[in-house]
């Protein structure tokens, strides 16, 4: 993984862009920082704020011209942000006098500060604290220059600011005046000097950036550099020559990273479409009461990008956007020793892709994701139980027990169908009559569809025959039964790819390119990223396209929602195709804010309900929390998801196959034990359906019988443990007689490993009858001997 | 993993009908070896690993091998 490219990408995410407002101000006062502790009524932390910043804050904050309230994005919507007036009040309310300066040893350097003006006393506050002797020379009998002649400020606020200078440590030297002929002498005498009078008899060019006259020891800088009348520009100026002095005695570089020194700007741009326009407060005396000040700093959007981590739970949980994710990713894949504490995190997104659509410069931490867990497993870093249940799910779906692939029955084989009356009701019957033994379309129904809806694949088998058949008597519609990878890829494990990728490739080979008919959004998004030679079309869309099965259709009368399978956002054929059905079905459509391309996932993306079960429920519950209504989906995994978080879902074949009833029943979903026999049961009803063979039941046979209550059955959901495992231990601890006995509640406990994971169960024996008590696992291995 | 809470128990091994003893016992995962005390049956070796265990200490020690 590139490591630098990435961090390229984490720095241009706008997340810590600083609002107009900052940009805008000479010297970068913290806006939402300050307003924030308003809001607050903290006026003190408030204050601390502003003097952050602000040199001569108590004075400055009272005669500031505030560029920043010009720009502010409020404007529009009720008025900028009175900042200034802000200011004003928290001084007033907030003000607190400094602790004692430490008079620390000033032995960097000496600089002479020309002209005791405003800018003259900032650059000497300033170089004062990083540790230089400096000494102000004045023309008049005392320092402030133009600050006197502010009507806003008072005579004794202004001497009682300024006397700190000299407390500092300062030296200042009073009615000297400083002219171009001895400026020379002064020069020899300091390490640099700083020029800050208002005017001056020679013209100089001054560097806009470092305000260095040439390569020379001069700096200018306050009205003479700004030539304009702002105090809070002049201020900034005086803040920015002691950085170059600085540099300039240290030897360091003079322009190395300063771009964003005095007013820029900024990448942020804040839209305010969706905000309400609220009027600026008007103050009722001299400055804002404390109540007035904090319903003027509610009015601050406090604008920043949040877009991505409104619309993603899963940023939302670990607190983070773009910009610190990667860092994080860059600090866990860098670390050599030491906790990966990102692990977590990384396998917690859904890899949906919603942050990029949102995203105003499109950073998607999808592909990022993505690339973080392939590089995990290339250094065996990933961690081990966050996808082993999924992964030995998948190769289930990839073994005898469920993958099967027939070519559509022939012609010769079905002839027992040829006759009055099936021919002439059955489309299906017609659809083999006209077999052609060219396979022009694969059914793939993928493996989540069939452990949750296996009643359907049947039945949109035969359907897709005679639908397919009856317009394109060429082609014939084949089955292939099987898991396309999805789990893996989503796993970071590119080795168990090709298991499934060139076994799907070999067979569309062989049966001369169909096109694959794909039920699963997951399986769409795989075949797409890993087999694009292969040509798709999603079910839905051969049911709009080829009519829909023809069932005793009650028309539905009511409103659902959709929500759209994250893994199709881009498809937007499909979602017109689903609308489509589901308006012919009668029913109408509620469209979520987050639909089609701005779909949500539903959590079981990025196999997070298995990394991360809480992260995937959060998914869950955004969703749900979107609509009142009861939501449709065409997505097996969707509605799993969602049923499991308590909402009414129907899958798009629910609703075609009429199966939206009994609306007071809670709805069920098969466990992940059902899920794996459903998938067996499936192949072998249609083997034996279908293409007439007939399949010995491979399942083991156990002389006792087990019984689970469903607090158990939930438990082992919880724990990933599948009946075949307690079967297992049960089975093994009768037979081998190895397990505990409890004396006092006379339960047994019996443990096996089986690969990679050591299955315990508790239980009670009473003949035959196993009544399970307790399941738990562990994968640390127990050496025994 | 140094610490085993319970040290007694009224789990007997049901084959050798034996009541059980804390001893060390190896254990690995992953890159970790590490001995410790746990309660087996002194005839046949068989470790007894209770409910707490498994989903305590020893899903926490699982859990920081896997993100070393
Ligand atoms: S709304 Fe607040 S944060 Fe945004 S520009 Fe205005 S003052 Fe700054
Ligand atoms: S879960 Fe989706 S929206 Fe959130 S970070 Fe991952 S890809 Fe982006
Ligand atoms: S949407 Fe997120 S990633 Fe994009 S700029 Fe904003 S904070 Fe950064
Ligand atoms: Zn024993």
């Amino acid at each position: 993984m590139d490591l630098d490219k990435l961090l390229d990408i984490s720095n241009q995410c706008i997340h810590s862009e600083p609002p107009t407002c900052v940009a805008s101000c000479p010297v970068h006062m913290d806006v939402i920082a300050f307003v924030s502790e308003i809001e607050k009524g903290d006026f003190a932390k408030a204050y601390k704020v502003m003097e952050n910043k602000i040199p001569f804050s108590r004075l400055i904050g009272k005669i500031c011209d505030h560029p920043c309230e010009r720009v502010c994005v409020r404007e529009n919507c009720g008025g900028s942000i009175r900042i200034s007036e802000l200011e004003k009040s928290v001084i007033d309310l907030g003000y607190m006098p400094p602790k004692k300066p430490l008079l620390m040893p000033k032995t960097k350097g000496t600089v002479a500060v020309i002209g005791g003006g405003l800018s003259g006393c900032v650059t000497a506050v300033e170089l004062d604290k990083k540790g230089y002797k400096v000494t102000i020379y004045e023309k008049t009998d005392r320092l402030g220059g133009s600050l006197w002649a502010h009507e806003g400020l008072e005579a004794s606020l202004i001497e009682e600011e300024l006397s700190t200078i000299e407390k500092k440590g300062i030296s200042v030297v009073y009615t000297t005046e400083v002219t171009e002929q001895t400026l020379q002498t002064y020069l020899q005498q300091y390490d640099a000097l700083y020029l800050g009078t208002s005017e001056w008899s020679k013209h100089y060019t001054i560097h806009p950036q470092t305000l260095q006259v040439d390569d020379s020891a001069l700096f200018v800088g306050g009205k003479l550099q700004t030539q304009n009348p702002s105090v809070i520009f002049s201020a900034s100026s005086g803040k920015r020559a002691a950085v170059s002095i600085d540099r300039y005695i240290t030897k360091t570089s003079m322009s190395a990273s300063r771009e964003r020194e005095g007013v820029f700007e900024t990448k942020l741009e804040f839209k305010t479409d969706n905000v309400t326009p609220v009027e600026s407060v008007e103050k009722t005396s001299a400055y804002y009461a404390e109540n007035e000040a904090i319903q003027e700093a509610k009015r601050c959007l406090k604008c920043q990008c949040t877009e991505c981590i409104k619309a993603c739970v899963h940023m939302q949980r670990f607190n983070i956007t773009p910009d610190s994710y990667i860092r994080s990713i860059n600090h866990n894949e860098r670390i050599v020793l030491g906790t990966r504490s990102a692990n977590l995190m990384i396998n917690s997104c859904t890899e949906c892709g919603l942050c990029k659509e949102v995203c105003p410069i499109g950073i998607g931490m999808k592909e990022i994701i993505h690339a973080t867990r392939q590089s995990m497993v290339e250094r065996k870093k990933m961690p081990l139980s966050a996808h082993d249940f999924a992964l030995k799910d998948m190769q289930f779906s990839n073994s005898d027990a469920f993958s099967l692939i027939r070519k559509q029955p022939s012609k010769e084989a079905s002839k027992n169908l040829f006759y009055y009356p099936v021919i002439a009701f059955s489309a299906y019957a017609r659809g083999l009559y006209k077999g052609s033994s060219k396979t022009g379309y694969l059914f793939y129904p993928g493996c989540q569809l069939s452990s949750t809806h296996t009643e359907y694949i049947g039945d949109i088998y035969k359907h897709l025959v005679g639908a397919i058949k009856n317009k394109d008597a060429d082609n014939d519609v084949g089955l292939y039964l099987g898991c396309c990878g999805a789990p893996a890829d989503w796993a970071g494990r590119l080795d168990l790819m090709p298991e499934s990728i060139e076994k799907i490739h070999k067979t569309w080979q062989e049966m001369d390119e169909p096109t694959f008919i794909l039920a699963c959004s997951s399986c769409a998004a795989t075949f797409e990223k890993y087999l694009p030679m292969i040509k798709t079309i999603s079910l839905w869309e051969v049911f709009d396209t080829y009519g829909l099965p023809e069932v005793d259709i009650k028309k539905g009368k009511r409103e659902l929602c959709i929500h759209d399978a994250c893994a199709t956002r881009h498809n937007s054929k499909l979602h017109q195709s689903v609308r489509h059905i589901v308006k012919t079905l009668g029913y109408t459509i509620q469209e979520l804010e987050y639909s089609k391309e701005k779909a949500k996932c539903c959590g079981y993306g990025g196999l997070v309900s298995n990394a991360n079960p809480e992260q995937a429920e959060d998914f869950v519950k955004d969703r749900i929390e979107e609509s009142e209504h009861d939501v449709l989906v065409y997505c097996a995994m969707c509605k799993d998801a969602l049923v499991k978080g308590s909402k009414r879902a129907y899958h798009l074949l629910d609703i075609i196959y009429g199966n939206e009833v009994n609306q007071d029943e809670p709805q069920k979903m098969p466990t992940l034990s059902e899920r794996q026999n459903n998938r067996k049961r499936l192949k072998y009803k249609l083997l034996k359906e279908i293409w007439n063979e007939e399949e010995s039941d491979m399942s083991p046979s156990y002389n006792f019988t087990l019984h689970l209550c469903d607090e158990i059955v939930a438990l082992m959901e919880k724990r990933f443990i599948l009946l075949s495992d307690v079967e297992k231990v049960v089975e093994h601890s009768l037979t081998h007689k190895e397990r505990f006995f409890n004396p006092q509640t006379s339960d047994y406990l019996a443990r096996l490993r089986v690969q990679n994971v050591t299955f315990w169960v508790k239980y009670e024996e009473q003949g035959s009858d196993i009544t399970v008590k307790d399941v738990y696992s562990h994968r640390m291995e127990v050496v025994e001997d | 993993m140094n610490e085993q809470t319970n040290t007694t128990t009224v789990w007997m091994c049901d084959k050798c009908q034996k009541a059980l003893m804390s001893q060390k016992v190896k254990v690995r995962y992953l890159e970790g070896n590490f001995e410790v005390e746990l309660l087996k049956c002194p005839e046949c070796n068989m470790v007894f690993i209770g409910e707490d265990l498994a989903l305590g200490k020893i899903l926490e020690v699982e859990k920081s091998l896997e993100d070393k």
